[in-house]
């Protein structure tokens, strides 16, 4: 018996293994290696959650269209980071100011520029040529540094609101679902009302009633002023235009969050049934740890799905509420208020909606791609199929080798 | 049947609380949130002070919260809360305008059904094949697109290109009027040429908005309808022998219970989603109004619209529930 196990534990050793395997191998190691910095004996005692890990990146590597998708989201990541410092042209610099020809010029277009400009109470005067690779926008804006520059608005709307809304849901809907009772009565109505109203509709109302609220506030708290402003990559006159942004983002958390209290109560009803619940009861544990440590783990597989998709949908929707002029409005980029402005000029300025729309896109189906490839990899039913297919291949090469 | 009774009217006994909540977010959003809309209702910076207060006693805004909540509530139900822009009751306002949407929604509900159910089918009867890889990319794609990006992408081909469409003004009804949506009144009556004006009218704007749908009920068909026949009943037939065109007509039966529910939700969700779809075409539905009361800080009509739609939305879910109880008695238990 002693031998047999040892034999499936070589074979698994054994994987066919391509160079991305070894690459996630590594990758894998080396966040492992970085969590034993801070707590000791981690990789030790985690040896299995390791492997887990590995194995599902097994999976993913072996899923084309998932792994497309990471790459997309990865790209979207690093443009949203690092997207204002490659533009070659600052948001805020207008050409229309200098020469009203760069006013929706053509893709491929050159503009000559005579500038003068105020900086730093010196007059400065200066000539440039803007080469529009992609077209400008109505300010004369080189297209590809505005599309660049609002990857960061984008990235940062997105990840902001996605960590304060589903996170908010989900600690809800566990204390719901968890205690029951009373407090499971007064937080479902609570949910039920927000979720009575379609996202988008409340998205607006809310958008439209907020921004003179938070401009206020923003007014009086230069600290939550500069955050702002450097979270965003924004220069510091634009402060004034920061009300209806963030109007947009508090909007979208309060519409985002119900849906993952919803999800998360389900879930956590059926798991609280189970045994270990009651044994971790038993032996005393707090409901918080229970909750947080024990409960949490087991049911955020479908919930991680639902969020990334919905990193996708927050774009989507945000673009699409400032393609109606709410949210962002110029100078700070973005791209669905890039097509807000070619949308009144559409098929002249067709590259207005184009470049955006495809951005948008591209971005968004990276992360459907992704996450439909999670759904497969955290289910274990697809997840072993996927297994077995690795361990088939690699018996049979071990075979012919052997022969 | 008993237990459906009773199902229904614990279903419906929900439906008050959440409709109070709707109200009192209403409230929220409209009344406490924006600092001060009543200088530019009396005319912007040039209002005289007496204006001013004549509007904030006319919309109770100097009492206190409960009576404004009252007033607000009092208005909503009984249709007496005035749009400030033109003085007339804001659920008559916007009653012109929700048919425009309604039939909106409709034209879009049918294209969903008519793409999204059939694709989804052949996606699932053809799975792992290249069609079904065609298909699947396919519906990803309409869900990942947003839809004004479809929308001017659609406006180029079929208005700029073959000019398949008119995309000005609104057809007018006709003249004998039964259930108040065009087009279904133009069928009704059998007034063809009302009846192409309107499909000539609405059909682009009805694909543009149906099209993520058709995506989502793809995805959802194709998955339905594989969970369906992964059943040991399917087992069953195919070990009797059962010829394959039986086989799937029992699949799909089982298949199609979720999707009608999903289609109900559909419908409550292309009624919510026509803002953008209404801007672009021009098309003046409750959308469209929702967006001028925004622009034009006229929170009566935004407070109605929200409202309006909160209800339609509720409404659309509790229809999808019962639904699901009529056509699967396991849930009513």
């Amino acid at each position: 018996m002693g031998n047999n196990t040892k034999e499936a534990y070589e074979e698994r050793e054994e994987y066919e293994m391509s160079i991305l395997d070894k690459i996630s191998d590594k990758i894998i190691d080396g966040v492992a290696l970085f969590i034993n910095l801070i707590k000791r004996d981690w990789k030790k005692r985690n040896q299995s959650k390791i492997q887990e890990w590995k194995l599902m990146a097994y999976a993913l590597n072996r899923s084309p269209p998932a792994l497309l998708g990471l790459v997309i989201v990865i790209a979207y990541i690093i443009l949203g980071i690092i997207g204002p410092y490659l533009a070659s042209w600052p948001y805020d610099f207008f050409p229309v100011m200098y020469n009203s020809t760069s006013r929706l010029a053509a893709p491929g277009s050159n503009v000559f520029l005579n500038v003068t400009m105020v900086k730093n109470w010196h007059v400065i005067h200066y000539t440039t040529t803007v080469h529009y690779s992609i077209g400008s926008d109505l300010f004369g804006r080189d297209l590809l540094s505005v599309l660049l520059a609002g990857a960061r608005t984008a990235l940062v709307l997105d990840v902001f609101i996605i960590l304060i809304g589903p996170t908010f849901g989900i600690i809800l809907g566990l204390i719901s679902g968890y205690h029951g009772g009373a407090i499971d009565e007064i937080i479902m109505r609570i949910t039920d009302m927000f979720l009575a109203f379609p996202g988008l509709i409340l998205a607006i109302a809310l958008s439209a009633v907020l921004p003179g609220r938070i401009q206020n506030f923003l007014n009086y708290h230069p600290f939550a002023q500069t955050l702002v402003l450097k979270l965003f990559a924004l220069e510091p006159r634009d402060v004034n235009n920061l009300g209806k942004l963030l109007a947009v983002f508090v909007a979208l958390i309060i519409v985002w969050w119900p849906g993952y209290t919803r999800i998360a109560r389900g879930s956590t009803l059926t798991e609280r049934e189970n045994l270990y619940v009651e044994a971790a009861r038993a032996i005393g544990l707090s409901s918080r740890t229970i909750m947080f440590r024990h409960i949490l783990p087991n049911i955020i597989g479908p919930i991680l799905v639902m969020i990334t998709m919905d990193f996708g949908n927050v774009i989507l929707t945000e673009a699409g509420l400032s393609f109606l002029g709410l949210g962002a409005v110029p100078p700070i980029p973005d791209w669905g208020n890039l097509i807000n402005q070619g949308a009144q000029y559409f098929p002249q300025a067709w590259w207005l909606v184009a470049f955006p729309g495809i951005v948008i896109v591209t971005v968004v189906l990276g992360w459907n791609l992704l996450g439909d490839g999670l759904r497969d990899i955290l289910d274990p039913r697809t997840r072993r199929s996927m297994e077995f297919k690795v361990k088939k291949k690699s018996r049979t090469e071990g075979g012919e080798s052997n022969a | 049947m008993a237990g459906l009774g009773k199902f229904l009217v614990r279903r419906g006994l929900t439906f008050v609380p959440t409709l109070i909540g709707v109200t009192l977010i209403v409230f929220i959003i409209a009344y406490v949130i924006p600092a001060n809309p009543v200088r530019a209702w009396a005319g912007g910076e040039k209002a005289t002070k007496a204006a001013v207060e004549l509007i904030k006693a006319e919309y109770h805004l100097n009492q206190p919260w409960y009576d404004q909540y009252l007033f607000l509530i009092k208005g909503l139900f009984t249709n007496s809360l005035l749009d400030p822009l033109n003085q007339v009751p804001v659920f008559t306002n916007i009653g012109n305008r929700f048919i425009v949407t309604f039939q909106l929604a409709l034209f879009a509900f049918f294209f969903v059904v008519l793409m999204g159910l059939p694709l989804g089918i052949i996606s699932a009867i053809k799975r792992n094949s290249i069609t079904d890889m065609v298909l699947r990319i396919l519906a990803l794609v309409f869900i990942s697109t947003p839809i004004y990006v479809m929308a001017y992408l659609f406006i180029w081909v079929f208005f700029i290109h073959w000019n398949l469409t008119t995309l000005a003004g609104i057809p007018p009804a006709p003249p004998h009027q039964i259930t108040h949506i065009p087009v279904i009144d133009s069928i009704i009556t059998l007034n063809w040429s009302n009846f192409v004006e309107q499909v000539q009218r609405f059909w682009l704007p009805g694909f543009t908005l149906g099209i993520a749908a058709a995506g989502v009920l793809m995805r959802f068909t194709r998955n339905s309808f594989l969970e369906a026949y992964s059943r040991d009943s399917t087992l069953f037939l195919k070990a009797k022998g059962v010829p394959k065109s039986r086989l799937y007509r029992h699949v799909l039966k089982n298949a199609l219970v979720p999707v009608i529910t999903i289609l109900a939700l559909q419908f409550g969700g292309l009624l919510a989603g026509t803002p953008i779809t209404e801007t672009i075409f021009n098309l003046p539905g409750i959308g469209l109004y929702a967006l001028q009361s925004v622009m034009y800080l006229d929170f009566p009509a935004l407070i109605g619209v929200t409202f309006l739609y909160a209800i339609v939305f509720v409404t659309a879910n509790l229809i999808a529930d019962i639904l699901y109880a009529l056509v699967d008695p396991r849930v009513r238990f």
